[in-house]
């Protein structure tokens, strides 16, 4: 394949990029082109070794490797073109594209379009200010993950994990299963910030001390870690005094929250949603900058990897749509606003032409609830949770049944009297 | 083990001294008792060069003082020399009010009677144009274009590399346990051996009164001073251009934001009384230092903070003034030379080197050149500053360039290996060589693939690797390790 006659240029190649790559190679796009910077394809797949992957998808439980597998073996099926080993480095809004491997040096093309795939890193200890000394032991959870499942390395044998995200919660039963001893979940917020089969599974099924509303307050030790000090705090989230408690450890993991990661996008003057971190997409998953689109966590991070294959497959089939026709094409545009215990809503527009899906988080664990999205949509939710993602589809009867001058819907999650 | 001088310490003041005595044929040995350079007060500042002149607590009549306005003009020669990056930013001190403004303006008179020119009061608009993102509330600042910012660590291991070029040795993960006075030399204790002096160059950092109080020669008292600094996310680079400082509402206060010679920017927030050698931050302080922040930049939030760290200040006694400095030969101890700057330690140290030259020669040191001296050092290639000609040269000489392995800073397996080369053997070695765990994910995604690279390249079991020496292993067990055990 010739670098200059690409159709669609993806960036990356996990459960997003090979999705997006397959439906826009179905949907006509000729010359699809994934740019993967690991050894192999499907990204962070490979180290998530747990069960849980692919029931919506495939209607099979399947380990991460699974899921990604099956996708690697349609993309060469189809003939889709791979660059592996490849970092892309910049992004220019007019779809030129920088990468570098250590095959073909520096390579330059501007393919027909793009599609961001590259997924979202984790939250780390600095950002988070967690006060204390500087010792070694310290990881976030997926880079445990990566040390544990792919490198055969176990960072400790007495562990705190602090925060309640699902890679957290899964890293404290793996960590369990090789033999450690996971002292405490530690997490701010009164409820888990995963999945409540994750805490099922992974914390309550090994009996792992979860303790909520507490967070740790300092760090000890100066060259390995040799303790956490943790402490209860009030509603605010602020420690309280006296409540502080030392746990001896060797190992910290952080599991306090995942960024869309969107160096590139900014690079291409995307423009991004202070609520995701991810760029503001339509329903076709295109961005502001014409033929750049976007699927996956790159846009919001994702319950269910399901969710992610899922939404770059939009993306995917848009960009075929956007290579044959030069645009794509959309009717009357509707913003939607996120309203009271919504955190965000993607997308961050609509069109009137067709059925939509749309997700959402809320900010706050509440109970008996109504979820309303202006006037057209309104049902009852025996409980939200800031883990679990909101999924609300709107038909295109409900949209273009909408009041004339319509160009706002809020979407809101009030508690029932 | 024998040499003619022993320095203690491979800071950046102890790194200019080891440098400064390789320009003569005469045995040097430095020793640092951590595992790479620069990791004590050298790396944790604000990487700022200044000219001493422009606070307010500046004193003429300060050694420290002469020390940091004779360094200025040799700085930015030394760094092309030995090939580190330089950057001249600038500095705007913002005015608030008229109290403020003859402050400033005594400041300014005080400065150019002692020969420092350059100073000049900028109005509100051109401050504006200047630094459009800068807080309203300032109606002018005092604009000093002298100022400039180094990379305090790469300019500390570029002196120790030239001078272990021109015959320096230098021992790491070597720590002074004891030293013994003899008539004519000192016996010094190290946890690698003993090592025999006839001089000794106490370049301890935050440890230098400690060391001192081994032969008693401690005729100095310091007081540690912990400052905070915050890191901010590169995407904000370009948000401000200058050094930029605002006076403190409250005494221990430090507002100042300043670009570094990287692209990220710095903060610095507080400075209070602390446990030496107790690098740990607070929640508080953080607080503390976002609202000290905003003063300056108000659309700045904690989102866009990507670390922090704490260093120490060393300060004197009222009696010597508490902003001056240690560089002097002790009183009671004949060829023992304590030298420690308190603050600003990196702008002062290119004249500081040259001083402790003579303090050597004043005690007896005789010094002959050393013809072979070269003062000249390569960096290794930096692979994101090249130009795309020279990237792609790179790569068919040595694949490993389009390796990239660090993907916040564009660090490639190239560079991360050139440095093990040229002597780093921990995780954080290749962080402060390479910038490699520098960015926004802060080593998240690169730390298993450096420990990999360390450990095939330097021929040990991934389990021995450690984030910065001693015992600090990254890795405890290997997979099923645990689980056999306990069967």
């Amino acid at each position: 394949m010739k670098y200059s006659e690409i159709d669609v240029a993806v960036i990356g190649s996990g459960p997003a990029g090979m999705a997006a790559a397959i439906k826009a190679k179905e949907e006509g796009a000729e010359h699809v082109l994934i740019f993967e910077r690991q050894e192999q394809l499907g990204g962070l797949l490979h180290q998530c070794i747990h069960n849980g992957f692919g029931l919506l998808y495939f209607g099979q439980d399947l380990t991460g490797p699974e899921y990604a597998h099956r996708f690697a073996e349609k993309v060469r099926d189809l003939g889709i073109e791979v660059l592996l080993e490849t970092m892309v480095t910049q992004i220019a809004s007019d779809r030129k594209l920088t990468a570098i491997n250590n095959r073909n040096g520096v390579i330059h093309l501007q393919p027909k379009s793009i599609i961001l795939t590259m997924g979202c890193r984790e939250r780390s200890r600095g950002q988070l200010a967690i006060p204390g000394t500087r010792p070694a032991g310290i990881f976030t959870a997926g880079t445990a993950q990566r040390l544990v499942n792919v490198e055969g390395f176990v960072p400790g044998k007495r562990v705190v994990i602090l925060g309640s995200g699902d890679i957290g919660m899964i890293m404290a039963r793996r960590l369990t299963l090789e033999g450690a001893e996971v002292k405490a979940v530690v997490e701010i917020l009164p409820y888990v910030g995963g999945l409540t089969r994750n805490e099922v599974q992974c914390l309550h099924d090994f009996q792992i001390p979860l303790l909520l509303q507490h967070t740790v307050t300092q760090i000890h030790g100066e060259q390995r870690i040799k303790a956490v000090t943790i402490a209860k705090v009030d509603d605010e989230k602020r420690p309280i005094p006296n409540t502080e408690k030392t746990i001896e450890c060797d190992t910290l993991l952080l599991s306090v929250g995942l960024i869309p990661e969107n160096e590139l996008s900014r690079m291409a003057g995307v423009e991004l949603d202070p609520l995701t971190g991810g760029p503001m997409v339509d329903p076709f998953r295109e961005t502001n900058v014409s033929g750049i689109f976007a699927g996956g966590n790159v846009v919001h991070v994702h319950d269910l990897v399901d969710h992610v294959s899922w939404e770059a497959e939009i993306a995917g089939a848009s960009a075929a749509q956007f290579v044959r026709k030069g645009k794509v094409e959309k009717k009357k545009k509707i913003l939607i606003k996120p309203g009271e215990n919504i955190r965000y809503v993607v997308p961050q527009t609509i069109h009137t032409q067709q059925d939509v899906t749309l997700f959402a988080r809320v900010k706050e664990m509440e109970e008996n609830v109504q979820l309303k999205i202006g006037d057209i949509l309104s049902q009852p939710l025996r409980v939200v949770k800031p883990g679990e993602m909101l999924r609300m589809e709107l038909s295109q009867s409900q949209l273009t049944g909408l009041k004339e001058g319509t160009n706002e819907l809020m979407v809101e999650c009030r508690k029932r009297r | 083990m024998e040499t003619e001088v022993l320095i203690i310490g491979g800071g950046v003041l102890g790194a200019v001294v080891a440098r400064e005595l390789s320009r003569y044929k005469v045995d040097v040995i430095l020793v640092e008792k951590e595992a790479d350079f620069g990791w004590g007060s050298t790396k944790t500042n604000m990487c700022i060069v200044c000219q001493g002149g422009d606070t307010l607590e500046f004193r003429p009549e300060y050694h420290r003082s002469k020390l940091v306005w004779t360094s200025m003009p040799l700085m930015e020669p030394l760094c092309q020399e030995i090939d580190v990056p330089f950057k001249r930013v600038g500095e705007l001190a913002l005015i608030r009010n008229n109290e403020e403004l003859s402050k400033f303006q005594k400041l300014k008179a005080r400065a150019e009677k002692l020969g420092m020119n350059g100073h000049q009061f900028i109005d509100q608009d051109t401050l504006r144009q200047m630094e459009p993102h800068v807080t309203r509330k300032a109606i002018g600042a005092l604009f000093d274009p002298n100022i400039a910012v180094v990379d305090p660590v790469r300019l500390t291991i570029a002196l120790i590399e030239n001078a272990i070029q021109n015959g320096v040795d230098v021992k790491r993960e070597t720590e002074v346990i004891e030293i013994d006075r003899g008539v004519n030399q000192f016996e010094v204790q190290t946890s690698r051996g003993t090592i025999q002096c006839r001089y000794i160059v106490n370049a301890a950092g935050t440890s230098v009164d400690k060391i001192a109080r081994f032969v008693d020669a401690d005729d100095f008292v310091l007081y540690p001073i912990r400052g905070y600094v915050g890191i901010l996310d590169k995407n904000l680079g370009d948000l401000v251009k200058h050094e930029i400082h605002m006076r403190p509402d409250e005494i221990g206060q430090m507002n100042i934001l300043t670009p570094s010679v990287h692209g990220n920017l710095f903060f610095g927030t507080t400075m209070q009384p602390a446990m030496r050698g107790d690098y740990s931050t607070t929640r508080k302080i953080a607080q503390i230092g976002l609202k000290n922040l905003q003063k300056i930049v108000p659309d700045l939030s904690e989102k866009d903070l990507i670390n922090a760290f704490a260093g120490f200040l060393m300060f004197r006694n009222w009696e010597v003034g508490w902003h001056e400095c240690v560089v002097q030969p002790s009183r009671k101890v004949p060829r023992f030379i304590n030298i420690c700057i308190g603050y600003p330690g990196v702008s002062a140290a290119p004249a500081t080197g040259r001083e402790v030259i003579e303090l050597l020669q004043r005690e007896g040191l005789k010094l002959e050149s050393n013809p072979k001296f070269n003062p000249t050092r390569k960096a290794p290639p930096v692979f994101n500053q090249l130009s795309e000609e020279k990237q792609r040269e790179l790569i068919s000489k040595d694949m490993r360039y389009g390796h990239v392995v660090c993907r916040c800073e564009t660090v490639t397996e190239g560079e991360i290996v050139a440095a093990i080369q040229r002597g780093a053997t921990t995780l954080d070695g290749i962080k402060f060589r390479t910038r490699a765990g520098m960015g926004r994910c802060q080593g998240g995604f690169c730390t298993p693939r450096v420990v990999k690279i360390l450990s095939r390249e330097l021929g040990v079991n991934e389990g021995k690797i450690t984030k910065k020496g001693w015992n600090s292993h990254l890795l405890l067990y290997k997979s099923k390790e645990l689980i056999e055990a306990q069967t």
